[in-house]
């Protein structure tokens, strides 16, 4: 992929606030341009980038597959959303703001589980009792599937959530549910509660590099410019650069 | 390979399985229903036009299954056979690949059905090419038996069964149980009465109550057996399991080692003991050289309705390709898989005809 880097920024809402005040806090200022204004832009004063404005899953997903050099988004959406990210993606920076945990939570009323633990014994003993698996409804299938898989649970089932999954429990479309929170009122108000070693990840919104990309000359000469407007350390933007080498 | 292919088909012909052809797509649910949710990642999954998941077959077994349950009676002896593909996504190999293998069902005379299948998948082995094979058997029951016979609390006996096969969390799950202080006191019918009128009032307080998922009753129960799990399982079953675990040999050996760790510690598993040697006699008797057999005793599949004997071929040739077969005793698939709850005994393995190369 020759031409500028590409910069996925978030295209909406209280992210994208964010994220341009934490580049105006670097000295960078995102302008929309050209014709195609609503979706793509520059940095003033600095040539070999361009910006293009999408969601935050977009971001994550263009990274995996690396049509973006380097995107804003949210460790969550990238380790839900890139297939094998460990290669394919790198932290380059905490940015400070979009935090949120990803959590298991279950009803109030299951008085008997506060632990993982718990949940693989009441998963297996409800297969023979109700004659189907727990079912889990979430948006982070895979963060899901992975952390249940590392405490052993094996006897549930998962469904998508396409929205308002704490409401899940309540209407019975599942017992007990994963999902971002922040400060837990919403769980609360839900009649659910976080297991004490129920929290998957703790996520805050990153500059995230892709190692599916390709990586040429100038786009790492931007890449490097990049990095020193947001004082990334010596030992890190090293490491970063080597991988983007690498990649 | 369509050569050796040939040979397969015939192998099986002779040995008096009937070759099927099940449908390739199915409902998802089937499978992950039974296999559960760490299978369904390796699925092809599609929709049909009403919304309902359907899934590429991920193997043969359960289609076949189906295939039974729906051309008779659950419980009649049937001896299946198949070649074809079966679809896994399977990240930098293709995901479409060529299954070999039988399944045979309905037969009670388990210990020769289970000598019979092991004998038949090494004459396949060798028809594909396959000279120096690594074979590895288990056997479940030896571990229910050894549980049993302990005497554990019915919470710690399901926890240590449900994690057998994974030996690094079984043997963690022992040390655990063996570090329970035991003094925590069983809780009685006035502490569950309490917990289950607490339970109810939040159920119901969240609107839980009318859904159909866990009860208060449920709920109350287990807090009593929690209680019961935090006393631990003590000091001698805990290095009973650990020296049963770490048993491995030739199947003569490992069944010297066994008895005397029994007769050792007192714990009654003979019955199962008595089986198993049978079953080294019947393979013995199919010319099965026993030597070349590594039984160990941690060895089994994570999936419940495996419930004996298990056995997996690799090759030494090629010792970093994955299993070349797998095989075992089902007995709880078909009950699981017909909702009717009653066992139809069940056997059979299946080849990765990708892997075996031998010929190809």
């Amino acid at each position: 992929m020759s031409g500028p880097l590409i910069l996925g920024v978030p295209s909406k809402g209280r992210l994208q606030d964010d994220t341009l005040a934490a580049f105006a806090g670097a000295g960078l200022e995102l302008v929309r341009s050209g014709a195609a204004r609503r979706y793509r832009g520059r940095i003033t004063g600095v040539p070999g980038i361009e910006v293009a404005y999408l969601s935050a899953p977009e971001i994550a997903r263009e990274i995996g597959a690396g049509a973006v050099h380097l995107g804003v988004t949210g460790r969550d959406q990238v380790e839900e959303t890139v297939p094998d990210w460990q290669r394919r993606a790198a932290f380059a920076k905490p940015l400070g703001f979009g935090y949120c945990d990803v959590v298991v939570a279950v009803p109030e009323a299951w008085i008997d589980v506060d632990t993982m633990e718990d949940l693989d014994d009441v998963a297996a003993d409800f297969r023979p009792r109700h004659g189907r698996r727990l079912t889990v409804a979430t948006k982070y299938i895979n963060l899901t599937r992975r952390f249940f898989a590392g405490h052993g649970i094996a006897d549930y089932r998962i469904v998508e959530s396409l929205g308002a999954t704490e409401g899940a429990p309540a209407s019975g479309a599942a017992e007990l549910i994963v999902d971002i929170t922040t400060t837990g009122t919403t769980l609360k108000a839900n009649g659910l509660k976080i297991l004490s070693d129920g929290v998957m990840l703790r996520s805050e919104a990153h500059l995230v590099a892709s190692l599916a990309a390709d990586w040429d000359d100038r786009q790492r000469k931007a890449l490097a410019g990049l990095l020193s407007a947001f004082k990334l350390g010596k030992r890190d933007t090293a490491r970063l650069m080597k991988a983007v080498a690498d990649a | 390979m369509t050569e050796s292919f040939e040979s397969l088909r015939r192998l099986f012909s002779d040995a008096g399985y009937g070759f099927v052809e099940p449908p390739i797509v199915h409902p998802a649910s089937v499978f992950v229903e039974l296999a559960g949710e760490d299978l369904r990642r390796r699925l092809f999954l599609t929709n049909a036009p009403d919304g309902t998941e359907l899934a590429l077959r991920p193997d043969y077994t359960i289609p076949v299954c189906l295939h039974h349950l729906a051309n008779g009676p659950a419980k009649r002896r049937a001896d299946y056979a198949y070649l074809g593909p079966v679809f896994r996504q399977r990240p930098g190999e293709s995901g479409e690949f060529l299954q070999a293998g039988v399944e045979s069902l309905g037969r009670t005379d388990r210990v020769g059905a289970d000598a019979d299948a092991l004998k038949l998948a090494l004459d396949a082995v060798a028809a594909l090419g396959i000279r120096r094979p690594a074979i590895r058997i288990g056997d479940s029951a030896l571990f229910g038996a050894a549980i049993e016979a302990l005497d554990l609390s019915p919470p710690w006996r399901r926890r240590l069964a449900r994690s057998f096969g994974d030996t690094k969390r079984l043997t963690a799950l022992i040390t655990r149980a063996n570090g329970a202080n035991g003094n925590g006191s069983i809780a009685g019918r006035q502490e569950r009465t309490a917990a289950r009128r607490k339970a109810a009032g939040l159920l119901e307080a969240t609107g839980l109550a009318t859904i159909g998922g866990r009860t208060a009753d449920e709920i109350a129960d287990r807090l009593i057996e929690k209680s019961v799990i935090a006393a631990g399982i003590g000091d001698r079953p805990a290095r009973v399991l650990t020296q049963f675990l770490a048993v491995t040999g030739t199947p003569d050996k490992a069944h010297a080692e066994l008895s005397a760790l029994a007769k050792r510690e007192g714990i009654d598993i003979a019955p199962t003991l008595a089986r198993f040697a049978e079953r080294n006699e019947a393979l013995a008797a199919h010319g099965i050289d026993l030597g070349r057999l590594t039984f160990a005793a941690d060895f089994g599949r994570r999936l419940d309705y495996y419930t004996g004997f298990v056995f997996e071929v690799h090759d030494r040739a090629r010792p970093k390709v994955a299993q070349i077969v797998g095989g075992g005793r089902y007995d709880r698939l078909v009950s699981l898989v017909g909702d009717n709850g009653r066992a139809v005994p069940a056997v059979g393995f299946s080849i990765w005809l990708d892997r075996a190369g031998g010929s190809a």
